[in-house]
């Protein structure tokens, strides 16, 4: 099996605790990942989007391949992040990867951020594997995204599971009112 | 004529750009290296050995803003904010680095600081026992969950928090 070869992504580190943030570099520069940018809370995370999508020269990457982010910051903390990176009309890239890290990881708290659209959820206190597996099933299980008029965000459903229950999805590919686009 | 139906649901199905970035084109499978993974593992065991160095600075920073809590009651509210914020960046990590004991008194503490309208010398002497439990645990090496002293430690604590509830 061939090594996944990192070294052109950029991942967009927000973090406010100056340890862990020089522990996650760390550790996802030794992992091979080519450049990691970070900042101390969601508003500088938005600003410098902002201005990559505006000036890449200017903020020295050409692109953001994944946001990982803390829940818990302030002024503006992962969450508020998440709703303008997948909402806002200002957001240069609604797909991008969004990886939640958080030491809250009660089922309440996991729920919230994946109806806010999170790709991947990341508990504290994590070890080297934790994150490696994160970032890994970020860049291969890419699943599609679904835009209703309660939801924009990565399919919520990873599996496929029978229920005995009634399905409550009345609409799939196909359906009237569903409309599929492809990239 | 076909009546025009009103989309209510978008899918999109991209081809996955981030995996081509990393595997390049028709590679079926890959991984993360071993030998990166054995190193950012080495990487995190250095720094742990750093994380009572680190934890020991941020507990100075407790004891000094408990003391200006005595010093200069009238500006208790900024510290106890500043308490609040310092014990959140201290409970996150801790498990990681084989100190749970950290992240336990460091969450109560940040519950405890968080917690709206008390400020009363009880309260300050509270945020000592607190201190003085993290410091126990970092002067002693007290990792893990660390068996009976750590207990008594919880113990102590938990009989303050109590102690003060009665009050």
């Amino acid at each position: 099996m061939s090594d996944y070869d990192l070294e052109r992504l950029t991942v967009l580190l927000v973090e406010d605790s100056h340890f862990i943030r020089s522990l996650l570099t760390n550790s996802l520069k030794i992992l091979g990942v080519g450049k990691v940018v970070t900042v101390e809370h969601g508003g500088e995370a938005i600003d410098f989007l902002k201005l990559v999508h505006e000036d890449p020269m200017k903020a020295g990457v050409m692109g953001v391949d994944i946001i990982m982010s803390n829940w818990q910051m302030s002024p503006v903390d992962g969450m508020l992040l998440l709703r303008w990176v997948r909402r806002h009309k200002d957001s240069p890239d609604r797909f991008i990867p969004f990886i939640m890290i958080s030491a809250f990881s009660s089922k309440a708290r996991v729920h919230q951020a994946r109806d806010m659209g999170v790709s991947e959820f990341l508990t504290k206190p994590f070890t080297i594997k934790s994150v490696c597996d994160k970032v890994l099933l970020t860049i291969e299980s890419q699943r599609q995204f679904i835009h209703t008029g309660s939801y924009f965000g990565p399919d919520r459903r990873r599996q496929n599971i029978e229920t005995r229950q009634e399905d409550r999805r009345k609409l799939k590919e196909g359906s009237p009112g569903v409309e599929v686009v492809r990239g | 004529m076909v009546d025009k139906v009103k989309t209510v649901v978008r899918i999109y199905k991209f081809r996955n750009r981030l995996r081509e970035k990393c595997a390049g084109l028709g590679v079926e499978h890959a991984q993360i290296s071993e030998e990166a993974l054995a190193l950012a593992e080495a990487a995190l065991s250095e720094m742990a050995e750093d994380y009572p160095d680190w934890v020991s600075k941020e507990i100075d920073k407790l004891a000094e803003y408990q003391r200006r809590c005595i010093d200069t009651p009238e500006e208790r509210r900024d510290y106890f904010i500043k308490i609040g914020e310092t014990a959140h960046d201290m409970k996150g990590q801790g498990g990681t680095f084989g100190y749970p004991l950290i992240t336990a008194f460091a969450d109560s503490l940040y519950k405890f600081a968080d917690e709206k309208g008390q400020m009363s010398d009880h309260d300050v002497e509270l945020i000592k026992s607190h201190v003085d439990a993290m410091r126990a645990v970092i002067r002693g090496r007290v990792s893990g969950d660390g068996g009976e002293i750590g207990e008594q430690l919880k113990a102590t604590l938990e009989q303050a928090i109590a102690k003060k509830a009665k009050r």
